[in-house]
């Protein structure tokens, strides 16, 4: 659970920040997908943007989590 | 908190209770407590709910008061509306109440998370229907542990349904902020949502679920960042929740109406409620710990303990470090709180907020981008004029439909050709193509400088001066 917390946790403060700064420079209907504009509604776009945020600051979490594990316990895996 | 030196809790102590986190967490039975500053933080629960919970219905000139309308782009404030260029404003929000926090922090500790932190105000309003339902802290831990039972069930589901309520409220009020109201209303009636107001609306909703029902003290204590660097802002003459270690040791139980120094003891009666009615289940007594939270509960259940047995009250109360060494009254106390860094974080935000009542108050609602027609350059017509043309791009950001006139300086002879006004609605933004006419003689080849001027027909010290070029053929 509590490593759930770690990669979950403060990858959401800072994709939240991530989230506010981008979008508040880019308008969504701005952006273009595989060369054709995005053509989701805003709202829809703001999300998928957070969720997307979120899953890249979780991933670099977890690679954090991972390379962190103390000597001790890599031995006793191997 | 290196410059208050709490107690024992080392950092191995530590890293060791984290690293069992939620799996042993010892699930907390929190005494009521009644008391002045469970009254202010009643207040403050009314008073900050009042507000969450309120302002989306508010109107302002026929719409909601308070949107940040994300479909649109556009924040509306009461009588504001604010648009991504004005970004600053929330950038300077931001920093203020940065600023704000460390003020008060060094002040008075943690008054924000005693008081008027979400996490706090759920937290209680949650603890409420819980007490509501299961009855007190011994009767919630029996509860507990009795096997399951019709009652239980029943005890149990009605406080899920009542928590999940209360959690989907406002899930629904958040969404309200950033959706308007009245759409949402109406997909509530139908039970229609767009599938992302709904997945928000869980999501928070969810989540004031998950940290005020369940969670609780592990939020202050595990996630936030807060609560980690708060030691920085204190000092010792920060108020913080003490306990009077010179007078309550050494602690003992004793009958009452005896004066306890006749047997030796201080006036600390061993009683264990400061700890009972803590929501993070620490110990005062132990010194000042990161886990505090200021909330005062242990203030409040302390001095019923005193007046129980005709103590003089604030064994445990608001004081400082050198105060507690010193032996300071209210006085020196009160005195202290002026000191060089209260002084300097006080100054920083005066001045920030002079500044944003400032920026709000010269802010123009009006602006204008100019952009030359990159497709059609400089051009020869009739009469011996260049003509050459511009799109301008004029936003209204006021709340009144308007209509601007538009004018052009920086050469001998300019003028705009045909219609030079347009008309925009009310937080509007509209595009119209000028076409500019010169004289042939009085440039030079190349870029010359000009100026437009936009100017409201209603009010005429509202007008806006955009420089650009104006191209001659070689
Ligand atoms: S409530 Fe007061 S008297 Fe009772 S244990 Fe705590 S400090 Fe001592
Ligand atoms: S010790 Fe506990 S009850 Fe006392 S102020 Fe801190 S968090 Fe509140």
């Amino acid at each position: 659970m509590l490593k759930w917390i770690q990669v979950l946790w403060p990858s959401f403060l800072i994709a939240a920040v991530a989230e506010a700064v981008f979008f508040t420079v880019i308008d969504p209907q701005e952006l273009y997908l595989f060369g054709e504009p995005v053509d989701y509604s805003r709202i829809a776009t703001y999300s998928i943007g957070f969720l997307g945020f979120w899953l890249v600051c979780a991933a670099s979490s977890l690679s954090t989590i991972f390379l962190q594990r103390p000597a001790k316990e890599i031995n006793r895996r191997t | 908190m290196s410059n208050t030196s709490p107690k024992p809790q080392g950092a191995d102590a530590d890293a060791s209770a984290q690293d069992t986190l939620y799996a042993s967490r010892r699930k907390l039975y929190v005494r009521a407590v009644s008391g002045i500053f469970d009254n202010w933080r009643w207040a403050l629960v009314w008073i900050t709910q009042l507000i969450f919970y309120g302002l989306p219905w508010l109107q302002w000139n026929d719409r909601q008061a308070v949107l940040l309308h994300l479909v649109e782009r556009k924040f509306y404030i009461f009588g504001w509306v604010f648009w991504p260029q004005d970004v600053i404003f929330l950038a300077l929000l931001l920093i203020i109440s940065a600023y704000a926090l460390f003020f008060f922090t060094a002040i008075a500790g943690r008054l924000w998370c005693g008081y008027a932190c979400p996490q706090t105000v759920y937290t209680e309003i949650f603890m409420w229907i819980e007490r509501k339902i299961e009855g007190d802290h011994v009767r919630r831990q029996k509860l507990d542990q009795a096997p399951m039972s019709g009652e239980k069930a029943a005890r149990r589901g009605l406080k899920f349904l009542a928590w999940g309520l209360v959690a989907l409220w406002t899930g629904f009020t958040f969404v309200a902020y950033f959706s308007p109201l009245e759409e949402l209303l109406q997909a509530a009636r139908t039970l229609s949502f767009g599938p992302w107001e709904l997945f928000w609306i869980l999501f928070y909703g969810g989540f004031t679920y998950l940290f005020a029902g369940v969670m609780r003290e592990q939020v202050c204590k595990y996630m936030c960042p807060y609560a980690r660097f708060q030691g920085v802002m204190f000092d010792p003459d920060t108020l913080v929740i003490t306990y009077d270690e010179g007078r309550g040791e050494p602690r003992g139980a004793r009958k009452k109406g005896i004066d306890p120094r006749s047997v030796n003891k201080g006036d600390c009666i061993d009683c264990g409620i400061c700890v009972q009615v803590c929501p993070t289940g620490i110990d005062i007594r132990d010194g000042l710990q990161y886990e505090c939270i200021g909330c005062a509960a242990c203030i409040d259940a302390c001095d019923q303990v005193m007046d129980r047995m005709n103590y003089p009250r604030g064994l445990i109360r608001y004081s400082t470090e050198n105060a507690i060494k010193k032996h300071w009254g209210a006085k020196d106390i009160l005195v202290h709180v002026l000191r060089p860094r209260t002084l300097i974080y006080g100054t920083i935000l005066a001045l920030l907020c002079a500044g944003f009542v400032w920026g709000l108050a010269t802010r123009e609602p009006l602006r204008v981008d100019v952009i030359r027609d990159r497709a059609a350059l400089a051009r020869e017509v009739e009469g011996g004029m260049i003509e050459n043309v511009y799109s301008l791009q004029v936003m209204n950001m006021s709340e009144q439909a308007r209509s601007f006139h538009f004018s052009v300086s920086g050469l001998p002879g300019v003028t705009v050709d045909g219609e030079n006004l347009i008309e925009i609605g009310p937080a509007a933004t509209q595009s119209v193509t000028l076409r500019v006419l010169v004289p042939y003689d009085s440039g030079k080849p190349g870029a010359n400088p000009i100026e437009f001027e936009v100017r409201a027909d209603d009010d005429p010290s509202l007008s806006l001066r955009e420089e650009t070029t104006f191209l001659f053929p070689r």
